[in-house]
């Protein structure tokens, strides 16, 4: 990796934290869709990053936004299963050709359907713990499953609509 | 040693992702149980500063809403002032008068909103006043509409107020027109509806009544409005009502709220502990 592609991550890395904090926390559709963008900022690191790096990264990412959710640790415990399980996703949704040398994780590298069933897999556990810590209480099973559904959607398209934005 | 070396390297991600979790979890269950103890929220002053910034933006999309709150305000507040002049001329029935450092015992501090969520489980409200301004844990919290929660934590210059869209936070209510006294809390999902139970299945509950906070509070000064009762239901097999009650503040459009500074709670409480003995309940 060079210091250029190194420093373009981190620019994209921050750029989903900042909208995620500024913009998106605003955003919630019909009380139950909320939109977490800033997961993309671990999903879509490249394929290499190692296992140590992607853990303490999704660390940092969830604290920063609990910091301004007030939900201090549940974003972050969401954020650290997500980064672990990464790695496994991946080489469950291999290709039947394989990864190639040469393909980034992106949209356009992988494919619709790719893209599409990998930040949904990643979402629903990330949303799932989330929405399950905060409730706290399996007698609002139903409304978090609802919540979970209708954010993963709302997320999902999130994430793919700013992958079209994308130069490469 | 050598194997456990080994093994330990091998497994470093796993251990590293066990450590990360365990970490999250217990910021998580003691933010929750012991709030002041934990510095990571939006009383954390750069945080804060962040918000502040982004919602200057956001703001003047609602003048014309806080214009509207603040004047309906006004005329409520002239008609008050009215009818305790009458009051005073016709001089009351009773004897009873409030000793002045009873009847001037809350403070107002009006403080601007800085963040707040509806829409989770537990809602909390930034504000920027702290405890440079006198603020402290445990004090109420109102809009010029109705009750707002209770202060959680402070930092020099901002506090996180829990909302009373919290799923473990109650308020002591009563029904305006035959003072009968309850309990609302939220129910988790709706964010303009909250729930007052305790009121016995054999009263009378009239819809549209006024619910507002009991004589019996620490926080809220009396007769401070909560909602107007929406649905009134009894389960099968309980004892009391099942009131629904419309919130009479709009939490999707807050922008100004009061923290209310009880001077003589301490001195109450003190008392009330101290023959704490004797109270038959």
């Amino acid at each position: 990796m060079t210091s250029k592609s190194i420093f373009s991550q981190v620019l994209v890395f921050g750029f989903y934290l900042l909208l995620q904090i500024f913009f998106v926390r605003q955003l919630v559709l019909f009380d139950y869709a909320f939109c977490f963008v800033y997961i993309a900022s671990i999903t879509l690191l490249p394929f290499e990053t190692n296992r140590i790096t992607l853990l303490l990264l999704g660390f940092f990412a969830g604290m920063s936004v609990d910091i301004f959710y007030n939900t201090i640790g549940a974003n972050a415990a969401a954020m650290t299963l997500i980064a672990f399980l990464r790695p496994s996703v991946i080489s469950l949704l291999t290709p039947q050709r394989g990864y190639d040398e040469r393909q980034t994780l992106s949209l356009n590298s992988m494919g619709l359907t790719w893209f599409i069933t990998y930040t949904v897999v990643l979402t629903v556990i990330h949303h799932f713990v989330l929405f399950l810590l905060e409730a706290s209480d399996w007698g609002l099973f139903l409304p978090v499953m609802a919540k979970v559904i209708c954010s993963t959607i709302f997320t999902t398209v999130v994430i793919v609509i700013i992958q079209f934005f994308r130069r490469d | 040693m050598y194997q456990l070396v080994q093994f330990l390297t091998r497994q470093r991600a796993f251990i590293l992702f066990a450590l990360l979790e365990v970490l999250s979890l217990w910021f998580f269950y003691s933010y929750n149980n012991y709030p002041s103890a934990i510095f990571f929220n939006t009383t954390n002053r750069y945080a804060a500063q962040a918000l502040e910034t982004s919602n200057s933006i956001k703001e003047y999309s609602n003048l014309r809403d806080v214009n509207k709150e603040l004047a309906s305000e006004n005329s409520r507040l002239n008609q008050l002032v009215s009818t305790l002049q009458a009051q005073q001329l016709s001089k009351s029935v009773t004897n009873y008068k409030a000793d002045s450092a009873v009847a001037a015992r809350f403070k107002f501090v009006l403080a601007k909103v800085q963040n707040l969520t509806t829409t989770q489980f537990n809602n909390y409200i930034t504000i920027d006043k702290g405890s440079a301004d006198g603020l402290a844990p445990g004090m109420g919290v109102i809009s010029s509409t109705g009750v707002v929660g209770k202060i959680k934590s402070c930092s020099e210059h901002y506090s996180v107020v829990i909302s009373i869209l919290h799923s473990e936070y109650s308020v002591s209510a009563k029904l305006k027109s035959n003072n009968e006294i309850g309990s609302v809390k939220w129910e988790g999902v709706n964010p303009d509806v909250v729930e007052m139970t305790e009121v016995s299945r054999y009263k009378i509950v009239k819809l549209k009544d006024t619910v507002v906070t009991s004589d019996f509070n620490y926080v809220f000064p009396p007769n401070i409005i909560i909602g107007y009762v929406k649905k009134v239901g009894v389960k099968a097999d309980q004892t009391f009502h099942d009131i629904e009650v419309q919130l009479a503040t709009n939490f999707h459009t807050l922008s100004y709220v009061y923290v209310i500074n009880n001077k003589l709670l301490n001195e109450q409480k003190t008392l009330e502990e101290k023959s704490g003995d004797l109270k038959v309940k």
